[in-house]
C-alpha cells in the first residue's frame, strides 16, 4: 500500500517513514529537498520533491496513496517572517487536505500537539478539556486552527484522525522542534547547566517510538473527527534531570534560575530580535508559560489504540546513548531500532486491513 | 467568609470562559450559562475537577427571556442566593451594515441589550441587602470610539455604558456595586486570533488575552472600580479621546476607513 509523509525529515516524520517502510508500505516522503541529510535512505521509501504550500507538488505526491500522514509544520520557536506560522501550519494544512478530499485518499492523520491545551491546572488535560488561556504562543495558536480546518473537512467526509504529541523526546536529530534533545545533548556537554524556578514545574515527555507507534495505530482504529493525545509521563524539571543524571551518569551542579530574571532576561531578547534581527533565545510567552504545569492523561489513545507508554529513564537512557553514539555507532542503532520495531509491525500489519 | 456564588452567561467561550476559571480560581461558585452545543458540560465538569468550588450549568439560549425566570426559581428552590453577575453574553460583528441580515440584528439586539437589562433586574431582586453583589457590565471600548462596521454592536456597548453609569447613580450607597468592563481587542474567536495577528504597533499592543482581561476585570469589580479599562495602550487611548478634537478623531477614523476599504 502506498503512504505519504509530509515532513519527512522532521523529527516525528522521519521516524514513522522508517517504521512504515520497515513493516513494507510504499512510503512517498515529501520534504522540500530531496538530498536533506535527515531523509532515510531506504528501498521502501521514495523521496517526493514537494511543498505543501504549492498544490499542484502536494498533487502529484499524494497520486496514487491511499493513506496520509500529516506531519509536516513549522514548529520552531521563532520565526523571522512570523506569517510562516499561519502560511506552513494552516493554509498548508488546508491545501494538504483539499488534495486528499480531491484524490480520495482512505485516511488521514494529522499531527497536532498538546499545545492545543497548553497550560494544565491541577489534573491532566484529556481531550475533552478546554483550554483554559489565550494563544499568545505562534505555534500552538495555528496547530489549533489548523485542528478547525480538520474538522471542517471531516464533516464534508474526508476520513482523519487527529493525533496530539505532547513534548516529544528520543533517538532523532536534533532539529530546530526537537526542545528535549538539545536540552539533553546540552546537559551531556555540560553547557545546559539550569533549571528554571524551583524546578517544580511539570510537562509530559512522549517516547518518539511510542509516538510514531500511535500515529499508525489512530491510521488503523482512529475514529475521524476525533483527537487523540499521545503523551507520556507527567515528570517535574527537577525529577527529569535526576532521571538524566541516573541515567547518563554523570552529575553537573544545576543552578535554579528565578522565574523572574527568566522573564526579565526573555522581554531583553525579545528586544534584541526587535532591534537587530538577530534570533532569540528565549521570548516573553515561552517565560510565562514557565509558570504552568503541562501535564496530559493519554488515557483515551491507551484504550482505544492500545497506545503504550515506554517508562520514562528507559526513554531518556535510549536518547542519551543515541546522542552519544558516534556516527558509527548510528547505523548500529538504526540496525537496532529496525529490530525494535519489529514488535510494531505485527500489530501494524495486523489493522492494516 | 460566605461562599460566593456568581452567575457568568456566555461561558463556555472566549472572555466568559476565562471568567469561570477566574472565578473558580478565587473559590467562587458558579452557575454558568451559555448555549447548547457550545462545550458548557465539559467547561463545567474541568471546573469542578481542577477547583474545589460548586458548578451549576444551564444549557440556554439567552434570546428566549422566559428562560430567565426559570433559572432563578430554581435557584430559589435551591436556596442559592448569586452575589456577582457577570454580563458577559454578545454578539458582535464586522460588518457592513446592509451585509447582515435583520433576524441577525434583532438577536445581536436582544442578547447585547435586552439579556443584561432583564438579568440584571432579576439579581438584583434575589440579592442579599446584607452582604455586598456585584455586576459585571462587559461593554466594550466600541462603546466610546465610533468605529465602522461595528455599527450595530457600538450602539448597544454604548447602550450597556448609559444603563451602567445610570445604575450606578442609583445604587449609590446601597450594597451594590457595578462596574462596566471596557475592553479593547480580545484574543478570543479563531477568526479573531487570525486577524489580531495580522495587527502591528499600537493597534496590536491594544489586544490583549481573554484570561488577562478576566483577571483584571474581577480584581476591579471586588474593588468597585466603576469602570474597567484593561491595558496601558487601551487607557491612553480612551485619554487621547478626551483630549483631541473631534475633527481629528474624524480625520483618524476616515483614514482607517481607507485602510479598510481598500484592504
Amino acid at each position: 500500500m502506498k503512504v505519504l509523509v509530509t515532513g519527512a525529515t522532521g523529527f516525528i516524520g522521519r521516524q514513522l517513514t522508517l517504521v512504515l517502510a520497515n513493516v513494507g508500505y510504499e512510503v512517498k516522503a515529501l520534504c522540500r529537498n530531496t538530498d536533506h541529510p535527515y531523509l532515510i535512505r531506504h528501498p521502501n521509501i521514495e523521496p517526493v520533491l514537494g511543498n505543501i504550500l504549492y498544490k499542484q507538488t502536494l498533487a502529484r505526491a499524494m497520486e496514487g496513496c491511499e493513506q496520509v500522514y500529516h506531519t509536516a509544520a513549522v514548529a520552531k520557536l521563532w520565526c523571522r517572517n512570523p506569517d510562516d506560522y499561519h502560511e506552513t501550519n494552516v493554509i498548508g494544512t488546508r491545501n494538504v487536505l483539499e488534495t486528499a478530499t480531491k484524490i480520495g485518499v482512505q485516511k488521514l492523520v494529522y499531527t497536532s500537539t498538546c499545545g492545543v491545551w497548553g497550560p494544565t491546572i491541577k489534573h491532566p488535560m484529556t481531550e475533552t478539556d478546554p483550554r483554559i488561556t489565550g494563544f499568545p504562543i505562534a505555534y500552538e495558536r495555528t496547530k489549533y486552527l489548523a485542528e478547525l480546518e480538520v474538522q471542517d473537512f471531516v464533516k464534508q467526509g474526508l476520513p482523519a484522525v487527529i493525533v496530539n504529541p505532547s513534548r516529544v523526546y528520543g533517538e532523532g536529530p536534533i532539529t530546530d522542534s526537537n526542545t528535549v534533545g538539545k536540552m539533553v545533548s546540552g546537559y551531556l556537554k555540560g553547557s545546559w547547566r539550569f533549571i528554571p524556578g524551583n524546578g517544580e514545574q511539570v510537562a509530559n515527555y512522549a517516547f518518539l517510538d511510542d509516538v510514531v507507534a500511535g500515529h499508525i495505530a489512530a491510521m488503523c482504529k482512529g475514529i475521524p473527527g476525533e483527537r487523540y493525545i499521545l503523551g507520556g509521563h507527567d515528570i517535574s524539571f527537577n525529577d527529569f534531570f535526576k532521571t538524566l543524571h541516573d541515567v547518563s551518569g554523570k552529575q553537573l551542579n544545576m543552578i535554579r534560575i528565578p522565574l523572574k530574571l527568566i522573564q526579565f532576561y526573555s522581554q531583553l531578547e525579545w528586544l534584541k530580535t526587535r532591534i537587530t534581527g538577530i534570533p532569540p533565545v528565549f521570548l516573553p510567552e515561552f517565560a510565562e508559560r514557565l509558570k504552568y504545569d503541562q501535564k496530559y492523561s493519554s488515557n483515551k489513545a491507551v484504550i482505544q489504540l492500545g497506545y503504550n507508554i515506554t517508562p520514562f529513564a528507559k526513554g531518556l537512557a535510549k536518547t542519551v546513548n543515541h546522542l552519544r553514539g558516534s556516527k558509527s555507532k548510528e547505523n548500529e542503532n538504526n540496525e537496532s531500532l529496525l529490530n525494535d520495531n519489529l514488535n510494531n509491525h505485527q500489530s501494524a500489519q495486523l489493522c492494516s486491513n | 467568609m460566605q461562599q460566593l456564588t456568581a452567575i457568568v452567561t456566555g461561558a463556555s467561550e472566549g472572555l466568559g470562559k476565562s471568567f469561570a476559571i477566574e472565578l473558580a480560581g478565587r473559590d467562587i461558585n458558579l452557575v454558568l450559562v451559555a448555549l447548547p452545543g457550545s462545550g458548557l458540560p465539559e467547561l463545567a465538569s474541568f471546573i469542578r475537577k481542577n477547583f474545589m468550588v460548586t458548578v451549576h450549568h444551564w444549557e440556554i439560549d439567552l434570546t428566549h427571556s422566559e428562560s430567565y425566570a426559570e433559572i432563578f426559581t430554581w435557584l430559589k428552590e435551591q436556596r442559592i442566593t448569586t452575589h456577582l453577575l457577570i454580563n458577559n453574553a454578545g454578539l458582535g460583528n464586522w460588518s457592513w451594515f446592509e451585509d447582515k441580515n435583520i433576524a441577525f440584528y434583532k438577536m445581536q439586539i436582544e442578547l447585547n441589550v435586552i439579556t443584561p437589562v432583564l438579568l440584571t433586574r432579576l439579581f438584583l431582586a434575589q440579592a442579599d441587602a446584607s452582604v455586598t453583589s456585584y455586576i459585571l457590565n462587559v461593554g466594550s471600548l466600541g462603546g466610546l470610539f465610533l468605529v465602522p462596521k461595528k455599527q450595530v454592536y457600538g450602539a448597544t456597548k454604548s447602550f450597556i455604558r448609559y444603563f451602567t453609569k445610570c445604575l450606578q447613580l442609583e445604587l449609590y450607597g446601597s450594597n451594590v456595586k457595578l462596574s462596566l468592563l471596557s475592553p479593547g481587542g480580545i484574543n478570543t474567536k479563531p477568526e479573531l486570533l487570525v486577524m489580531n495577528n495580522t495587527l502591528k504597533g499600537i493597534s496590536k499592543a491594544t489586544i490583549l488575552e481573554p484570561e488577562q482581561v478576566a483577571r483584571i476585570a474581577i480584581d476591579g469589580l471586588l474593588k468597585g472600580k466603576k469602570e474597567i479599562i484593561p491595558g496601558v495602550v487601551n487607557r491612553l487611548l480612551v485619554l487621547l479621546n478626551s483630549l483631541l478634537p473631534a475633527y481629528i478623531k474624524d480625520n483618524i477614523i476616515k483614514r482607517r476607513l481607507n485602510t479598510i476599504l481598500v484592504s
